[in-house]
């Protein structure tokens, strides 16, 4: 157990505290988007609207600081691992590896639990919105469990083994993800075909979820679900890669 | 002699490649082991195998008796430098004896890898002679029964190699088991109990350096003389012949022969030298005969 606390502790040290890449892309990027969005361009908004507009994008902009926490810090970190060769050593010691991954996940979820509280406090502190402090926890806690399929992403996406096609990937999945499933632009905006498709996103379902607790209506059992199968998909596809790369011994540099 | 690792006739291929062909070793306590072979002769194939990072394609390996948690008793140096970014080598040691049941003292693991003043630097700030100390404190820190090192003193300064085999001699006085590969021929022939050559992807040597003399049995004869070649270049059992102005330069299986043939000659000669071949000539002889064998 000594073991783990101390993992979580170098690991918190070296993707949290000591990462500038982490404030500055995961968090910084959505405060900026949310304050350009929310407070600089909002001369087409009626009054009346503004606050649920605020209260809306606040919502889409913690999700987006999650993806981009869960996917692109995880395949980047995960990725850094196996380059410097933190991988290799930990699998040369008697360290489980569910404890490796584990002591990892926990770390990217306390990063979106940060970035979802720091873009909570902007939105109160910029905006004066206000909510129930319950409803507050409520949506931090959604947003950062529901994100957890994106974690398994980045974990996926990291087992490119390859910069340059982990940069892709991460730019093929995150940005489009953003967009299609309505976190930058509202969803209604785009055709409908593309709508259809956006509405079966983990980051759409996650944003319904919370903008029932928002608005205090009854939350679909269907993206619960969703979220869950989800997981599922890329947990299963995430061991069948590893699988087969442990056969053709590919993780061995 | 406890035997800790046990090799029985392992083949290793990639695709329709075959690396490795019926490799057979055992290796014992207390033994200090080296691997050596050409670039890409397949010595860290054979190492990720011993280590179960890659499997062999049949043959059998036994490792500190298969025990289940065997990792608990081996400590590895790479090849490649480990250089994780934001983390400080006290924190990568601590980390490290961390996942072990009995590690090696911190501060004990200091003093074997000369990392003093080096603790609080962050790991990717370090220079490579440095990088390859810490890999070394990493390798030792779970206090390991086997040390595996792989091209450990690439990219150390001489001083820092020399107290890096001292150590290596000190941690087999503690009964502790070193199987290592180098280019660096000339340091393993002064710390190695055994020699084991990998060439055409099976162990064709496997011996003390002494046996491996014997089989090779070369020496040099060096002198410096105005007499003529042809009093010298047809004597028997001289294998390569060379002259540079009035140096003499000949490679022998038989000094003693060669040495007879010239005391007519003493009083003409100075500076006569005789020196047995290095590890390093033996390893190309050796290798030049493997290829001629092929």
């Amino acid at each position: 157990m000594n073991s783990f606390i101390y993992q979580i502790n170098i690991n918190f040290k070296r993707i949290i505290l000591r990462n500038k890449r982490f404030f500055l892309f995961d968090m910084m990027l959505p405060i900026i988007f949310y304050l350009l969005y929310s407070k600089v361009l909002v001369n087409g908004i009626p009054q009346a609207d503004l606050k649920t507009w605020q209260m809306n994008y606040l919502i889409s902009m913690i999700i987006y600081s999650c993806l981009l926490g869960s996917i692109i810090t995880v395949a980047n970190t995960l990725l850094e691992d196996k380059t410097s060769h933190f991988d290799i050593l930990s699998r040369l010691t008697p360290l489980p590896r569910w404890q490796y991954y584990l002591s990892r996940i926990l770390i990217f979820m306390l990063l979106n639990l940060i970035s979802a509280i720091v873009i909570c406090l902007v939105g109160i502190l910029v905006n004066h919105l206000t909510l129930p402090i319950a409803n507050w926890s409520l949506i931090i806690l959604i947003s950062v469990l529901g994100t957890t399929p994106l974690i398994f992403m980045g974990i996926l996406i990291s087992l490119a083994n390859n910069p340059a096609t982990v940069n892709l990937l991460n730019n093929i999945v995150v940005f489009p993800l953003a967009i299609i499933s309505g976190l930058w632009w509202p969803i209604t905006m785009m055709p409908k075909w593309l709508q259809s498709i956006g509405k079966l996103t983990p980051t759409f379902e996650i944003s319904n979820i919370d903008q029932s607790i928002l608005h205090g209506t009854i939350i679909n059992s269907h993206y619960i679900l969703g979220i869950i199968l989800w997981l599922m998909i890329i947990v299963v596809i995430t061991l069948l890669i590893t699988k087969y790369q442990k056969h053709k011994e590919l993780i061995i540099e | 002699m406890t035997s800790i690792v046990t090799v029985e006739h392992l083949n290793k291929n990639y695709g329709k490649k075959e690396i490795l062909h019926n490799i057979n070793f055992t290796v014992n306590k207390s033994q200090i082991i080296a691997l050596i072979g050409e670039n890409g002769a397949g010595k860290t194939t054979l190492i990720n195998i011993l280590l179960d990072l890659i499997s062999s394609n049949s043959g059998t390996v036994n490792i500190l008796d298969n025990e289940k948690n065997f990792k608990e008793r081996i400590g590895v140096m790479m090849q490649q430098n480990i250089s994780i970014t934001r983390i400080t080598v006290k924190e990568i040691l601590k980390l490290t004896q961390s996942y072990y049941q009995s590690p090696l003292a911190y501060e004990k693991i200091i003093e074997l890898s000369d990392l003093y003043d080096l603790e609080d630097s962050k790991m990717d700030k370090l220079s490579g002679g440095q990088k390859r100390r810490l890999s070394f404190a990493l390798a030792i820190a779970g206090n390991p029964d086997l040390l595996f090192l792989d091209e450990p003193t690439a990219g150390m300064d001489s001083q820092s190699r020399t107290k890096f085999w001292q150590t290596i001699t000190d941690l087999k006085e503690q009964h502790k088991t070193v199987f290592v590969t180098s280019h660096y021929l000339e340091e393993l022939e002064t710390i190695a109990d055994r020699i084991m050559i990998l060439q055409n992807k099976s162990i064709s040597f496997d011996g003390s350096i002494a046996q491996l003399r014997v089989l090779e049995g070369e020496s040099m004869i060096e002198f410096d003389s105005k007499l003529l070649p042809n009093l010298f270049k047809d004597m028997p059992e001289i294998i390569d012949f060379k002259k540079v102005g009035d140096h003499y330069k000949f490679t022998t299986k038989n000094a003693e022969l060669i040495i007879g043939q010239l005391t007519p000659y003493l009083n003409a000669i100075n500076n006569l030298k005789v020196q047995q071949n290095s590890l390093d000539s033996l390893f190309v002889n050796f290798n030049k005969e493997g290829a001629t064998h092929e």
